[in-house]
């Protein structure tokens, strides 16, 4: 059902990446979350699941229907293979937005979000560090328990009226 | 005035274009002396990848090529093939494959005019500073966007490297749900294209009318996608098999992208060479007649006269097509019903095929040679950025020098920037492209 056709709050669960090595890391996130009881443990929310393969600015575009949104990456940072770091959109450190269109990623996609006014009022960014032994297959337990607990932090936290606060 | 001295200047990486190149422009005694187009993407060598492989996953490989115009790859390479197993894919593919080409124009037009070229006519230096002047328009250029991967998403299952098509035709058919779910936002959508039209229309675009050769498909009754004898405004008028013999890729030391040349005369019998116009602004150029009467219509509004020689009416062109994959769309998902199988079959046979198509930025030219057993033996692809290279050279000393060379360092990287953008260049594609460096001597 579309986001903003029913009365809860709608919040987005997206996973950014594509079906090769370590970009499939969002996506494995976004399966793990599907398949756990997420949608049963908050059901005055309607969760949407995405795989979204290699979006650019139409990031934007699947954020705009939303209440909420928690954007899930993989990332390289230097910390442990597997380990969860979460960002606030401004806290993404952008490419120079006159580069080349293969330069606009989720920052520059959030960033362009932002000054459109397309932002949800709830919004997490979650980065996945990447590692051989986390890009195969499905996540484990041990990146998939702390992922789940962030974003139930996060769910827990957000109303269930979604139309109502639509409305104001 | 011009000075007796040679100043180098350097755009190191081109913004706003796709992949990564350089412009290095070196102005001696007040006259450009060298300018390169650097394309420094390492080489891909997709040909060769291809060889040895069955051709039943060619289609799967070459849409590994670009991100942001896989089917026109899948389109080239499937006419060929199927020119070697001499199979007609029929009517309900043909149409399919028409829609899926409206997709991909769509969204790869829409991302250019939007995040690409237009922070150049109002005053920006990105999408997101115009943002935030010209809310609006970008928002719309994102939905024309997004509608376009919607329509790669229903045919090919995704939109960035789709696996939808097959030889023959189609793995699935799209449900008959699902198109006509498309046909009514693609419907809601026309407005925002005629608006975007009038938009680029009033835009102001430099006046910059240069003598350049345009090379399109052209076909009897349609404007051109999959189809057409290959035309040139100098009058060539070939079979898509015979482009060999009329244009020719060669290496340049500066670049990993081939360049290519028009031989008018015929490759070999000695006479010139000379770079020549692929792409939206070449298309409109040869085949304005083709066009909708509702998108002649608002170009005829726009008051601009095609054929036009101002490479910044490129802009134009992409709007106007925009308006008219739109139009085509609707079309063909108003008479749209699922067909089964969504495919021909397809037999194994020895031989040599050809195909162009219209990709986004120009005709796409692929000559595929099959063993008995289907499997490649060599392949050749030419993308129309490699094409466009020597005439975006040409344009650039021609577009700089009438800009003025006395104008200062920041200034000539800007127009030359936007001169390369006029072209959209898609640099991943064409390693087989852009920093600018500028010396003044």
């Amino acid at each position: 059902m579309p986001c903003r056709a029913t009365e809860r709050t709608c919040v987005a669960l997206i996973g950014v990446g594509s079906p090769f090595g370590a970009d499939r890391l969002g996506w494995l996130a976004i399966d793990a979350l599907e398949s756990s009881a997420l949608a049963r443990r908050f059901p005055h929310l309607q969760l949407k699941f995405i795989r979204s393969d290699r979006p650019g600015a139409l990031l934007i575009e699947q954020l705009r229907t939303v209440d909420g949104a928690v954007i899930i990456d993989a990332m390289r940072s230097g910390v442990a293979s597997g380990a969860i770091q979460t960002f606030l959109p401004e806290e993404l450190a952008r490419e120079s937005a006159l580069l080349s269109s293969h330069g606009f990623g989720v920052a520059e996609a959030l960033a362009l979000a932002a000054i459109l006014g397309e932002l949800p009022d709830q919004l997490l960014v979650v980065g996945i560090e990447m590692g051989e032994e986390v890009s195969e297959g499905s996540l484990p337990e041990r990146v998939i328990e702390p992922l789940r607990k962030r974003i139930e932090a996060l769910l827990s936290s957000i109303r269930g009226d979604g139309a109502a606060q639509r409305g104001r | 005035m011009s000075e007796r001295r040679e100043v180098p200047i350097t755009v190191p990486l081109l913004a706003r274009v796709e992949g990564e190149g350089a412009l290095e422009l070196t102005i001696r005694d007040g006259m450009i002396a060298e300018l390169k187009l650097r394309i420094f993407e390492p080489p891909r060598l997709f040909e060769k990848f291809l060889e040895g492989r069955h051709y039943d996953e060619v289609l799967d490989i070459v849409a590994r090529i670009c991100g942001i115009c896989p089917v026109a790859y899948q389109m080239s390479a499937s006419h060929a093939i199927e020119q070697i197993l001499g199979i007609e894919a029929g009517p309900w593919v043909r149409a399919m494959r028409r829609l899926f080409y409206c997709g991909e124009w769509l969204e790869s037009h829409a991302l250019h005019i939007h995040l690409l070229a237009a922070p150049d006519f109002v005053g920006f230096n990105s999408a997101i500073e115009m943002a935030q002047h010209y809310p609006n328009e970008v928002r719309r250029g994102l939905h024309l966007q997004s509608l376009g991967n919607e329509l790669l998403r229903m045919l090919g299952a995704r939109s960035v490297h789709p696996v939808g098509a097959r030889i023959g035709g189609f793995h699935k058919a799209p449900e008959q749900q699902a198109a006509a779910a498309l046909l009514t936002k693609l419907r809601a959508a026309l407005p925002e294209a005629e608006a975007l039209l009038r938009w680029v229309c009033q835009l102001p675009l430099p006046e910059d009318a240069q003598p350049f050769i345009s090379v399109a498909l052209r076909h009897p009754h349609e404007y051109p996608f999959n189809e057409g004898r290959l035309v040139s405004s100098a009058g060539l008028d070939i079979s898509s098999d015979r482009f060999q013999d009329y244009f020719r890729e060669s290496q340049v030391a500066h670049s990993t992208a081939l360049h290519a040349h028009h031989y008018p005369a015929g490759y070999g019998t000695g006479g010139e060479a000379v770079p020549y116009l692929v792409g939206p602004l070449a298309r409109l150029n040869l085949n304005h007649d083709r066009l909708p009467a509702a998108t002649r219509q608002l170009l005829a509004e726009c008051g601009i006269t095609f054929p036009s020689r101002n490479m910044f009416h490129s802009v134009v062109a992409r709007a106007a097509e925009i308006h008219y994959v739109l139009l085509e769309a609707i079309a063909l998902l108003e008479n749209y019903a699922p067909a089964q199988p969504s495919y021909v079959a397809a037999r194994p046979k020895a031989g040599i095929g050809y195909s162009c198509t219209e990709a986004p930025r120009g005709i796409l030219w692929h000559r595929y040679e099959l063993n008995a057993q289907g499997v490649v033996v060599s392949a050749t692809i030419t993308p129309p950025t490699s094409q466009n290279q020597a005439r975006m050279e040409e344009d650039l000393k021609r577009a700089l020098t009438t800009f003025g060379l006395d104008h200062d360092d920041n200034a000539l990287r800007l127009r030359g920037e936007q001169v390369i953008r006029n072209y959209d260049p898609c640099i991943s594609c064409a390693t087989h492209f852009l920093k600018v460096n500028v010396a003044r001597e």
